[in-house]
């Protein structure tokens, strides 16, 4: 298995593991049988910081749109809606960052995961994703900037 | 002259959740028992039609005037105005903590708003029942308001050296037009009142630019003698639907019982001390939002849908300038992935 990647948040490394791809939104998608598994990447969850409420507005098993508004997360940074990555069925949520959404953050690539989903669609390759990254991160700091005078 | 009574309406809250029927209750009975007030329950201004008692009993109050109701003070200001009842936009110091006060707009940047027309010299404190459960605190604000209402009184006369001619003095004492007298209290009257649905223009934001009046397919909008945008025909809109707000670029646009708070009239950022991720995450942009909004509804009314370019030409091809998001956005569309 090829070496995770890295992106450079400042001086931050945020890892971008290989074994699995990932979303224009943000998210991991890592192959589960038929499903892929969903949750944030190191990138998402350094913008959020600590994450204290997930919440889900549609139940499993449905069918969603790309960009779909799913649910919400709220954290010590950030306040913000969730959306579908693509096109495809929301399975199941795991539960247990439901209980205690902190795993988000002590095991974002692990136990950390939000929830099953299933797409015809392809996700990034963890290259693609950098780059994607790579290509936006001014914009993105800028954004950022505007709405919080502090640097992050 | 310190005699004159402010008057006090209070525009009750649309269901029937107890506890806010004794807020509103508990207020009138204090302002009841205060020979500074006069006071009168309306049921939700929003609802009011322009011939209900309460709309005419509003119109005809004279003087400064406390509004209370379960509103953004700018929607209630607002509301107010395009029934007719203007007046002043009188200073309120209680306020909900999600309803920030603007940032200062410097007076060049306002110059081009359209601004209210005919607006008399009197002042309307409207003041948002979301933001405090203890009558108290209303209370002390509206006791507030008596006593600066009082001090401008005497300001007033001070200015025309105590001795107004008849007209300045019928002006003061009677600043609105008053003709047949109106019950005072008209809540739960014979008027039905049925849950209306539509927009409401700012006109401290509006600039006239009339990308409303391109983008509803509905007719809610149209223009008075004068060319001013105007929402015209209220009960076309289509109940929920806040798209043409999301168009407007100068936020002028208020839908009072919408759930999210800047469409409903809030001030500012409603998370204003947290950074909102949505269009990292995903978000589809406001654009995109309002077209699909707009489409359902179309649908609905068995129209067809009409996708994003119909009546958003104006804006897409105006070279306006470009913000953080939109090279943001661009830069996720770019990559071509």
């Amino acid at each position: 298995m090829a070496d995770d990647l890295l992106f450079m948040m400042g001086k931050y490394e945020a890892r971008i593991p290989s074994d699995r791809l990932y979303s224009k939104n943000h998210l991991w998608l890592k192959p589960a049988g038929d499903l892929y598994q969903v949750g944030f990447t190191a990138y998402s969850v350094r913008l959020l910081k600590d994450v204290y409420f997930l919440g889900w507005s549609v139940d499993p098993s449905t069918t969603v749109r790309y960009q779909q508004e799913i649910g919400e997360v709220e954290s010590s940074k950030a306040i913000s809606s969730l959306y579908a990555p693509f096109d495809g069925r929301v399975v199941d949520f795991n539960p247990r960052v439901l209980d205690d959404p902190s795993v988000i953050n002590t095991d974002g690539y692990g136990q950390g995961w939000l929830y099953t989903f299933e797409s015809a669609e392809q996700p990034l390759t963890p290259a693609e994703y950098i780059k994607l990254l790579e290509g936006t991160w001014d914009a993105t700091q800028r954004m950022l900037k505007g709405q919080v005078n502090e640097d992050l | 002259m310190a005699g004159k009574k402010l008057t006090v309406v209070i525009s009750q809250h649309q269901g029937k959740n107890p506890t806010k029927r004794k807020l509103e209750e508990d207020l009138a009975v204090a302002c009841m028992l205060n020979p500074a007030l006069d006071v009168s329950i309306v049921p939700n201004l929003y609802d009011l039609s322009h011939d209900h008692t309460g709309t005419l009993f509003l119109k005809h109050v004279p003087g400064n005037v406390v509004v209370l109701a379960w509103l953004y003070p700018r929607a209630i200001h607002w509301v107010l105005d395009r029934a007719g009842i203007k007046g002043k936009e009188g200073t309120v110091l209680l306020k909900s903590e999600d309803d920030e006060p603007e940032d200062d707009v410097e007076d060049g940047a306002k110059a081009e708003v359209l601004g209210a027309l005919q607006v008399p010299d009197r002042r309307i404190y409207s003041i948002d029942l979301k933001c405090a459960t203890d009558p108290q605190q209303f209370l002390n604000e509206i006791n507030r308001i008596v006593s600066e209402s009082n001090e401008r009184t005497v300001d007033l006369m001070d200015w025309i050296q105590g001795a107004p001619n008849s007209d300045q003095l019928a002006r003061y004492l009677n600043p609105q037009p008053v003709a047949e007298p109106v019950a005072a209290s008209v809540a739960d009257d014979e008027n039905t009142i049925r849950r209306r649905w539509y927009p409401v223009i700012d006109y401290s934001r509006c600039t006239n630019c009339m990308e409303c009046i391109d983008f509803c397919l509905f007719g809610v909008y149209g223009v008075d003698a004068l060319d001013r945008i105007l929402v015209e025909t209220q009960d076309n809109c289509k109940k929920g639907c806040p798209a043409c707000s999301r168009v407007c670029p100068a936020n002028a646009i208020v839908f009072p019982h919408h759930k999210t708070p800047e469409i409903a009239g809030a001030n500012g950022e409603v998370t204003s001390l947290k950074i909102d991720l949505s269009k990292l995450f995903g978000a589809p942009d406001a654009m995109e939002l309002a077209a699909r909004e707009r489409d359902i509804e179309l649908v609905r009314d068995g129209r067809d849908a009409v996708g994003i370019t119909a009546g958003m030409t104006k804006r897409q091809s105006k070279s306006k300038e470009r913000d953080q998001l939109d090279d943001l956005l661009d830069g996720l569309d770019s990559l071509d992935l």
